[in-house]
């Protein structure tokens, strides 16, 4: 049984042994499944889109961007091994409960707008297996059948975690096959790599435009905080395991990016729902389209819905944290008797995820043509900039404290110019695109109501949480 | 012989606890270790409802769910402290039916203990639960403890 199996025993088994069963081999491959699933199979053709055919120095330069990010949560996790990522970091920097709420609610909206737009990309690779059934049906299904999957716990499986992450390699290897193939052929023009078709544009907007939308392809690698608690040796195995998960996921991105650029014509990438199919049916390889169609589509299927099940794990833990700390309403933190999942806030999750999908597809037939995955990617990224910029800033502002000699330090100049970076590609995001503001607002004013109602409908009034200084543990708040 | 108590932070399982003390003879039993495991890629990793572990705790100050674990095997060992055999506390992580099995053959246990969490219609429906598992695949007798008639969670929730 495939979820039967896990790591190999570990360390050593004492009375109260601490036993942690997440080694740096399976984080690394948890942080490459779920940085590659995100980006590139979704996003290829709209980056392409912006920048022409030298579009992998997009990629280049946004997986430059990330693994800086990373470097600074490699840091911040040795220090604070905790399963809560960026919240926890700016409470420690900054100890402000708004700005702690509002980081919060920016990870929980940037994860769900994130699955929008990885259900919205899957629909189109779900297509070209099946077209009969309608887009926002598959994708509404989709969300679901991964909400009951995460109740039931298969995802619990580091094997099967495995399984998803070589399929999803597998995929990026017949591209980069193909491209090889190709080159070897000698039909490919290097030249393609060094053109920027920006229109009236200035080239450096448009790679910046690229940039951002690149930027999508990397998120994701922060849920490895989710397992840090249960890493072995966090110190010295995170910083590796990170760091060498997003290093090979922006290699294999660059390449495949300059694979696509050079056996597709970029306008037939750019025009394309699933840009990286169309690499396949170029029909370079000598096995008939067909066939490499449906089972190059099945992959990417794959490598999306294991970076959207990781997304649907975070929402649900985010939601389930904040219960517990008594900002939302406490129904988010009830877990079912059997499944021991969070049942409430997976449903919930789901529903909001649907409602976008939804809204999206109402804006289109109303006539405002939305590109779904688009904007969604967009919103995800706006949120991750803000949100990896304010981590970076926590890390500097935190050094000096918990200094423990096995804590790892990201280089300083590197962290300033990754506040730089992120800063920078907000500023170009916000300024180009407002209309994500819009989307960005209803998520943030989505995670206010919950708040105001756990005010109006919190099972008591006089909570001592409210007050903003951790309190004590008191027996009569168990959530 | 040696005696493993399954917790996974449900009152349930504070049940089964208290049960085995009743049916069993405490001068038989030479350890008992209390067994919680992590679930690092779930949901949620581990839920105690058996204390106030992490209510209480400020905004972002980061969910520890080892911590829980920790928590819920302090109370479930309670059960235990006055009753005889040595008691051990032990957090494992992984996939939780085969942590327990895992734990019962190193410690070469002679009994598991394990809750089951509802008679709704979850249980018929879904796949194998936990303990159904631990029962099929375990290298000992298993002792599952049902809620009563009357089940109090799985109705309501």
């Amino acid at each position: 049984m495939l979820d039967e199996s896990d790591a190999p025993a570990l360390v050593g088994d004492e009375d109260d042994g601490l036993k942690r069963s997440i080694t740096g081999r399976l984080l690394y491959f948890y942080v490459l499944g779920d940085v590659l699933g995100s980006g590139i199979y979704v996003l290829i053709g709209l980056v392409a889109a912006a920048v022409g055919g030298a579009f992998w120095i997009a990629f280049a330069v946004g997986i430059t961007i990330a693994t800086i990010t990373g470097l600074a949560y490699a840091e911040l996790v040795t220090k604070f091994p905790q399963a809560a990522g960026a919240a926890l970091y700016v409470n420690k920097a900054f100890g402000n409960r708004a700005l702690t709420f509002l980081i919060t609610v920016c990870m929980l909206s940037a994860s769900f707008a994130a699955a929008g737009s990885l259900a919205t990309g899957f629909s189109h690779y779900f297509s070209e297996v099946w077209d009969l059934p309608p887009a926002l049906l598959v994708t509404l299904v989709f969300i679901l059948i991964l909400a009951v999957v995460n109740f039931i716990g298969i995802t619990e499986s580091v094997v099967a975690n495995m399984v998803m992450t070589f399929v999803e390699i597998a995929g990026l290897v017949i591209v980069v096959i193909i491209g090889i193939v190709y080159v070897a052929q000698g039909k490919a023009d290097f030249g393609t790599l060094a053109q920027l078709d920006t229109g009236d544009q200035s080239p450096v907007f448009a790679i910046i435009a690229g940039v951002a939308l690149a930027f999508f392809a990397m998120t994701g690698f922060e849920n490895a905080a989710n397992v840090a608690e249960e890493t072995v040796e966090p110190s010295r195995t995170f910083p590796r395991a990170l760091i060498g998960g997003m290093v090979t996921a922006g290699l294999i991105y660059v390449v495949v990016a300059a694979t696509a650029a050079l056996v597709v014509p970029v306008g037939t990438l750019a025009k394309s729902d699933a840009a990286l199919l169309e690499v396949v049916k170029a029909g370079v390889l000598p096995v008939p389209v067909g066939v490499m169609t449906i089972l190059f589509a099945v992959i990417a299927m794959t490598a999306i819905t294991n970076t959207t099940l990781v997304a649907v794990v975070t929402q649900s833990r985010i939601l389930y944290g904040m219960s517990r700390e008594d900002v939302v309403p406490g129904v988010f933190g009830r877990i079912h008797a059997n499944r021991r999942s969070p049942w409430v806030a997976l449903s919930f999750a789901a529903a909001v995820v649907c409602g976008l999908l939804v809204v999206g597809a109402a804006l289109n037939r109303a006539g405002v043509g939305v590109d779904v995955v688009e904007r969604l990617a967009l919103v995800t990224v706006v949120f991750t900039l803000f949100i990896y910029a304010l981590v970076i800033v926590s890390a500097l502002k935190l050094r000096g404290e918990e200094e423990r000699e096995d804590v790892y330090h990201a280089p300083t100049v590197l962290l300033w110019v990754g506040i730089l970076g992120n800063i920078l590609l907000l500023g170009y995001v916000v300024i180009d695109d407002p209309g994500s503001l819009i989307w960005c607002a209803g998520l943030l004013a989505l995670g206010g109501m919950l708040f105001v109602a756990e005010l109006l409908f919190g099972r008591s009034g006089a909570r001592s949480k409210n007050s903003g200084e951790p309190s004590e543990p008191d027996p009569t708040q168990e959530a | 012989m040696h005696v493993i108590i399954a917790t996974d932070g449900s009152k349930q399982s504070l049940t089964a606890a208290r049960y085995a003390t009743t049916v069993l003879d405490a001068t038989k039993v030479t350890d008992v270790s209390v067994l919680a495991v992590v679930r690092p890629l779930a949901a949620v990793s581990f839920s105690n409802e058996l204390g106030p572990s992490s209510a209480g705790r400020a905004a972002g100050e980061g969910a520890s769910f080892r911590a829980d674990a920790e928590a819920a095997i302090e109370v479930v060992a309670q059960v235990f402290a006055d009753w005889g055999p040595k008691v051990h506390k032990r957090t494992r992580s992984g996939s939780p039916a085969n942590e327990i099995i895992k734990a019962a053959t190193q410690l070469r246990a002679g009994l598991i203990v394990v809750a089951s969490g509802s008679r709704g219609i979850s249980e018929t429906v879904l796949l194998g639960s936990t303990a159904q598992r631990v029962q099929q695949y375990a290298p000992c007798p298993v002792l599952v403890v049902r809620p009563s008639k009357k089940p109090r969670r799985a109705v309501r929730s």
